[in-house]
């Protein structure tokens, strides 16, 4: 794994691992731009929405709000709010790539990060050390171009989108996480953070209904027990790597 | 003027705000973790973090019927022994199938 690769190589391999999300993607940008046309948003109003905050799950929200309750005024901020409750695993995440920002100068770092979804970020930590830049806007610019002109097309062709569900794409999401989870398998030490976090999700997300809220309660209740088995590790469970 | 290509200024102007607050979410954890020291206890913590991430955004969809449960079990079976993308496509193919089984 030693082969020195150029930067050109580096984009198209993150080109490359982005092709199975952005196949399950298009049809999730698709739907939620004849949501957006059913709200009364048009196309440039979408795509303006995709370019600039190019968060999925948030935008779903959003439209969603402003279906119900419009645009002015504190209806407005409140969809603000929305987002940014939303997008808030945003913290989590970006803390667990700093080591692989360290070193790269602010306006660079703000630049790349503004990239990074749950996808983005998923496939950056695969790429380990090993992460370059490269690899990062390969990745990037497949997930921004599908999102932002899939979004776009469904807001042009309204509400003609049949359910995705229909094909099994939404599975496409849960298998690309599946094989990503696989590789932080660290022998039965893991077991015990994932359980946790399985069973935080799975509570907040049937009290929730919609939102992420849940991934944050996984996250946290899942770094809490790793945290108490550093706390009480030299009793075995070291795990293997 | 195309209907398509009409911008809501109110709608602008909620994307600006709705980017803004999600660029900070996105610069704001290195950031914060930069200025933070850690203990092994919380070291392990956020070492953790990123498993268990994926857990909880996996957790309820996959658990949600049986169908996609034993997709679910599938992917997770051979995703360490075979490339990601044949992974992916077995799991769909098998969704759709149980899906229409179960």
């Amino acid at each position: 794994m030693t082969i020195p690769t150029s930067p050109r190589q580096e984009f198209a391999a993150g080109v490359v691992h982005s092709l199975p999300i952005v196949a399950g993607a298009i049809p999730f940008g698709f739907l939620l731009g004849s949501l957006a046309a059913k709200a009364g948003m048009s196309a440039l109003d979408m795509g303006l929405m995709s370019a600039l905050v190019f968060a999925g799950s948030s935008q779903f929200v959003a439209v969603e709000l402003l279906d119900k309750n419009g645009s002015g005024g504190i209806a407005g901020l409140a969809v603000v709010g929305a987002i940014l409750l939303v997008n808030l695993r945003h913290l989590l995440m970006g803390a667990t790539l700093e080591p692989r920002f360290r070193g790269m100068s602010r306006a660079r770092a703000g630049l790349a990060l503004f990239f990074m979804t749950d996808e983005q970020w998923a496939l950056a930590l695969r790429r380990g050390p090993d992460l370059t830049l490269a690899y990062w806007y390969g990745v990037a610019v497949t997930l921004y171009l599908a999102w932002l002109s899939s979004t776009v097309a469904g807001t042009l062709a309204g509400a003609l989108i049949a359910d995705p569900t229909a094909w099994g794409l939404d599975f496409t999401f849960i298998a690309v996480f599946l094989c990503l989870l696989a590789g932080f398998w660290r022998g039965a030490g893991s077991l015990p953070p994932w359980l946790a976090s399985a069973g935080a999700a799975l509570a907040v997300h049937a009290l929730s209904s919609g939102g992420t809220w849940h991934i944050l309660a996984g996250a946290l209740a899942g770094g809490a027990v790793a945290a108490l088995q550093a706390k009480f590790q030299g009793k075995g469970s070291a795990g293997d790597a | 003027m195309p209907e398509s290509l009409h911008l809501d200024w109110s709608l602008f102007a909620i994307a600006l705000g709705g980017a803004l607050v999600t660029w900070m979410t996105r610069i704001g954890g290195p950031w914060l973790i930069a200025r933070i020291r850690l203990g092994p206890a919380a070291g392990a913590a956020l070492e953790a973090t990123p498993g268990a991430v994926l857990v909880a955004l996996v957790a309820p969809a996959a658990l949600s019927r049986p169908s996609d449960a034993l997709a679910a079990a599938l992917v997770c079976l051979i995703a360490r022994r075979v490339p990601m993308v044949v992974a992916v496509v077995a799991g769909v193919v098998a969704v759709v199938a149980l899906r229409r089984l179960l």
